[in-house]
């Protein structure tokens, strides 16, 4: 369609309606803010997000061989590199062997606890600066002086010991002399999330302290800073590698991946944090439709004008779409420049303070998908009233609102909404990380917004039908709920969208917390004991026995081993149907023999091998682990254990209770599979009838006395450093909802205050006929009372319903509706409407009527 | 009644204004609106205050309802000195003493005809708001359209649902602000006939803002307003 110019030259309708639009924007943006605020907090939670993302992957590329310690690094467990293998690391570069294993350390006054051990040689750091305090070389400080090897140490190990600088320690067989403490250790970010403190010593120590026996858990690491440092060279260095060496079963990791499980963890987070990101946005977009509804019902008279001066129903929407959308582009850039700037911001204000390499940088990707959502959220909220916006009658100049029906748009217009959403679930689902939790997202977004919809239209729908109340206050507050033009639907969807994402993390949040702690089964031990010699086992029973009260020892050979194939497919090219699964083949894995079911496993296929079997070496396979590997009874794995292959058959499988934090792994092996091999044994000791800290310490310390290459866990220990990492992944997810609560907020009191006009209006009228200001203000109070308290209900519903999903299916353990945390929730939803609401009213029930009365 | 009927005798006004000055807006927009008005209207006096757009009547009648406060002088109304009285106070004063109409009726869009009359009643606490209200309703010819919203009457039907809530709580004094003002003439004259009736019936005084002099003509007295002050006071016959 074209329209012709003054001058006759025709040109487009949308180049006339951009004129115009650009014409009425001169009037200002009037009404605009909270829909600016929208549509700017939400997208700068989405860039801000994937900037931090991309600043931190970033960082770890250009940090990659500090993080790694070299440019390739090659960990074995179990055994050190061979010779033909050390003479090929050398034939690429420099090489550092690096050994690490849990331990325990012991003072002098019998306090003990388990350090993260790690024995460098004198080529440490290849890359990257280690620095200690006080300031010197660290082979100075690791040297051995008399009997005594140097130790350099994390400041919590001090902490934890009660000891200082200068003080002797015991580790093993061996003495040490803490002489300094680690003020920055180059791999640390790499080395991921130890059970206890650092404590490094040289690798003559660590074979001093006797615990390096064959068996045991020892991860041996070797670091080459490549001579040719090339990408293609890596790569050659990498297939060369596997041809020489395919049954090394060695983990291999480059500079470019050089800490995948953190690569992996931070793009999980950022994918829900970016969807947290996108519901504050879906939030903002109640606020977007809200402003766009708003101000073409004040710009009515001038639509009809439009169209009595002829323009069409077409050019009025496309006029008015120019419009928002112009408004639209500005509170996106809005929220692009924050988002992007954040990362620097952070940086340069807490870089110090952030463990994490960040390189903060300008990502065209990110800012091109935060743009992508800004723009559908607008055009998926502002459209529908738009589109209604073309049938604005002309006899809209001389006629009241309050006759008119609210009805649907035009078909096309319904159409335009529809993909708009259509094309909003789609790119949530493209840039997912994990199609299925995108898939659920966008189901309980839509089932939310359908809830809350349908809330609305029933409270309308109930407050219409109810007896009149006798009571004035009351009677006003239901007319205010049903009357056309009511806040009911925009209170209901923006408060009921914020509350129930908080009572979901608030859920998922409390249920992961009692997971961790409160929870434990009274069948949970409460002592791992890692790396008990076999020849030790006897002597370790009878010294628990005499001194671990009524705890029940129980005990299993332990041995650990990488998946090399997968019948017959290598394990790096195994396609995983589930990536949930896919942790099973990218590192080393704990596995064991025996002849009997342990407990806490159920058999769901398969047979169990007879108790002295003695045929080709089979394997009982962990039930979601083999569905995830596409593995069945029948099919064959190869397992690199202690340096040796065994091509294992899959026998059964099993369901594992892993909550019960028993014994247990994925892979049990038939005894035969590892006669005569060293292995060291893994124990529990759990106290059916509970067990108090102090013995459980005093315990830690005997066993750490008595065995001193014992490692112990004490598993409530373990899971306070778990529950810290929660805690702190809780503070970023706490930090990203609030983001989507400030957007509810906002948007509720943009709703509010979208009212306004009519709350002045009953309210001066009121007056005018006797009504006290305190009158008034119960019955808006009463009003948003009612609104508060439904929405409420529902919406905690909505939510417990998505955190015991989330819990059940998704975390995999049991949901409890805590009624404490949701009603706290509920409660505070109820007085933020009412006080929002009133805030907004005080100064309707404060004007003077006269005034009011002149104008209206 | 007519000119020789006397004025009822009572030992006050019904309204008595003394000096009373009143300026509006800020700054350069400072409009002095009422300049020492004084003027006293009789218990059961129909007055007409007249005059051009922008002189000050109704902003006059605001300020005798107790919706608009004096800067200076007294504003004494059915006994009570406005002047003294808080926001809430003269809320109550409007509810009990008080019945208003609008030129543009200001019904609450929301509620009912019967429930729009009733809100006065129930605001002074009348147990049998809603019976008085539906006998009002009927009193103004409205009693088959009790249960319409505003919306769904004609103008005139709701300037006699505002008529009728002005008259429910039997106020002593009645103020319209250009009450035929958005009626075509012919409703007009019904609209003032019923008011005009209904004022003789409960014997309230009666206050009237309008630019129409036949109107005028019909009351007791006219008041004419010229530049915020009350000029000539002239009494007039009824027709």
């Amino acid at each position: 369609m074209s329209a012709v110019t003054a001058n006759g030259v025709s040109s487009s309708r949308f180049g006339v309606s951009l004129k115009i639009a650009l014409r009425e924007l001169r009037g200002g943006v009037r009404g605009f803010g909270v829909f600016l605020a929208c549509l700017a907090i939400g997208v700068t939670a989405i860039a801000g997000v994937g900037s931090f993302a991309r600043a931190l992957s970033d960082g770890m590329l250009r940090e990659g061989s500090r993080i790694l310690g070299g440019d390739i690094a090659f960990s074995l467990i179990h055994r050190q590199a061979s010779a033909a293998e050390m003479e090929f690391f050398r034939s690429k570069g420099a090489v550092s062997e690096i050994g690490t294993m849990r331990a325990m350390a012991r003072a002098t006054s019998g306090a003990a606890t388990l350090v993260e051990l790690k024995a460098v040689d004198g080529a440490y750091p290849l890359t990257g600066a280690f620095q200690l305090e006080p300031n010197v070389a660290l082979p100075k400080a690791l040297l051995r002086v008399g009997n005594r090897f140097g130790a350099v140490v994390e400041q919590t190990l001090l902490l934890r010991l009660g000891v200082t600088p200068g003080t002797e320690i015991r580790i093993g067989d061996a003495t040490f002399l803490i002489t300094g403490t680690i003020a920055s250790e180059p791999d640390r970010v790499g080395a991921g999330v130890g059970f206890g403190p650092r404590l490094i010593v040289s690798q003559e120590a660590l074979q001093a302290t006797g615990l390096v026996l064959p068996g045991s858990l020892v991860r041996w690491s070797y670091r080459v800073r490549m001579n040719d440092s090339s990408d293609s060279a890596l790569r050659a260095t990498q297939a060369q590698a596997r041809e020489l060496f395919p049954n090394a079963g060695w983990e291999v990791r480059t500079r470019s991946s050089a800490s995948p499980r953190l690569e992996q963890n931070v793009r999980r987070l950022a994918e829900f944090l970016t969807l947290v990101g996108l519901t504050a946005l879906l939030v903002g977009g109640v606020g977007v439709a809200n402003a766009v509804m708003h101000y073409l019902e004040r710009k009515r008279a001038d639509i009809a004008t439009f169209k009595a001066v002829g323009a069409s129903g077409g050019t009025v929407f496309s006029i008015y779409l120019a419009e928002i959308g112009m408004i639209a582009l500005v509170g996106i850039a809005l929220g692009l420049a924050a988002g992007t700037a954040l990362p620097f911001l952070v940086t340069s204000l807490f870089g110090k303070l952030i463990p994490l390499p960040l390189a903060p940088g300008i990502h065209l990707g990110v800012i091109a998908l935060a743009t992508a959502f800004g723009i559908l959220v607008a055009l998926a909220f502002a459209l529908w009233p738009l589109g209604r916006a073309h049938d604005v009658p002309v006899s809209a100049l001389f006629r009241d609102t309050v006759e008119e029906r609210k009805s649907w748009p035009r078909r096309r217009y319904v159409l335009m909404v529809v993909l708009a959403v259509v094309s909003l679930a789609t790119l949530a689902l493209l840039v997912a990380e994990s199609r299925r939790i995108a898939l659920i997202y966008i189901v309980a977004a839509a089932a939310i917004f359908l809830v809350l919809r349908f809330l609305a239209w029933g409270l309308m729908t109930i407050a219409a039908k109810l007896p009149r109340p006798r009571s004035t206050a009351l009677r006003l507050a239901l007319a205010n709920i049903h009357r056309p033009g009511a806040l009911t639907p925009s209170v209901v969807l923006s408060l009921g969208l914020g509350l129930a994402l908080l009572v979901t993390l608030t859920l998922i949040d409390g249920n992961l917390r009692r997971q961790l702690t409160q929870s434990l089964p009274k069948s949970a031990p409460s002592f791992f004991f890692v790396d008990i010699p076999s020849s030790d086992v006897e002597r370790f029973n009878a010294f628990i026995k005499q001194h671990g009260g009524n705890g029940d020892l129980s005990e299993v050979p332990m041995l650990r081993g990488r998946i090399l194939r997968v019948k017959d497919v290598p394990a790096d090219q195994v396609k995983v149907l589930d990536p949930e699964q896919a942790w099973v083949l990218q590192s080393d894995r704990g596995i064991t023999f025996t002849d009997a079911l342990p407990e806490g496993s159920a058999l769901v296929a398969g047979e169990w091998w007879p108790k002295d079997y003695s045929g080709q070496p089979l394997v009982s396979f962990e039930k979601r682990a083999a569905d995830g590997l596409g593995l069945k009874v029948g099919d064959k794995v190869s397992v690199n254990v202690l340096g040796r292959t065994i091509e294992a058959q899959i026998a059964n499988l099993r369901t594992v209770e892993w909550e019960s934090l028993g014994i247990n792994f994925v892979m049990l092996f038939s005894p035969n599979t590892f006669r005569g091999a060293p292995h060291t044994i893994l124990a529990t000791l759990t106290y059916p009838n509970g067990s108090s800290q102090k013995t459980e310490i005093e315990l830690q310390r005997l066993v750490a006395g008595e065995f001193p290459a014992v490692t112990t866990v004490r598993v409530k220990e373990a899971l306070e450093t778990i529950n810290a990492l929660v805690a702190d992944i809780a503070i970023a997810v706490r930090g990203a909802s609030s983001v989507t609560l400030i957007a509810s907020i906002l948007v509720l009191a943009g709703a509010l205050a979208a009212g306004h006009h009519n709350r002045v209006y009953d309210a001066v009228i009121l007056k005018t006929l006797g009504a006290t200001r305190r009158r008034l203000l119960l019955a808006y109070g009463a009003e948003y009372a009612i609104l508060g308290l439904a929405t409420a209900i529902f919406a905690t519903a909505a939510g417990a319903v998505a955190a015991w999903f989330v819990v059940e299916n998704v975390m995999n353990f049991r949901f409890q509706f805590e009624p404490a945390a949701a009603s706290l929730a509920a409660l505070t939803a109820v007085v933020l409407t009412v006080v929002l609401g009133l805030i907004g009213t005080w100064r309707a029930l404060g004007q003077k009527p006269a005034p009011v009365l002149r104008n209206l | 009644m007519n000119i020789s009927t006397p004025i009822p005798v009572s030992a006050e006004p019904a309204i008595r204004l003394t000096d009373v000055d009143l300026k509006l807006g800020t700054g350069a927009a400072r409009v002095h609106i009422l300049k020492k008005v004084s003027l006293q209207i009789g218990q059961g006096e129909a007055i007409a205050l007249i005059g051009p757009s922008g002189s000050g009547k109704s902003t006059l009648l605001m300020v005798m309802a107790g919706l608009e406060r004096a800067d200076t002088g007294s504003v004494r109304v059915a006994g009570q000195e406005l002047t003294k009285l808080s926001e809430d106070q003269l809320a109550i004063f409007r509810g009990n003493a008080v019945g208003i109409v609008f030129q543009s009726f200001h019904l609450i869009p929301t509620m009912t005809a019967i429930e729009n009359v009733a809100v006065p009643l129930e605001l002074t606490g009348r147990a049998d708001a809603f019976e008085r209200a539906k006998r009002e309703l009927e009193g103004v010819g409205l009693g088959e359209r009790i249960h319409h919203y505003p919306a769904q009457l004609s103008g005139g039907e709701q300037q006699r649902v505002a008529l009728a809530r002005a008259l429910a709580p039997e106020p002593s004094i009645i103020f319209a602000d250009e009450p035929t003002g958005n009626l075509d003439e012919k409703t007009g004259k019904e609209i003032m006939d019923l008011l005009f009736s209904k004022q003789a019936e409960k014997g309230a005084t009666l206050v009237v803002v309008t630019h129409d002099l036949n109107l005028g003509n019909r009351c007791d007295r006219l008041i004419r307003m010229r530049s915020g002050e009350a000029q000539a006071d002239s009494a007039k016959a009824r027709t």
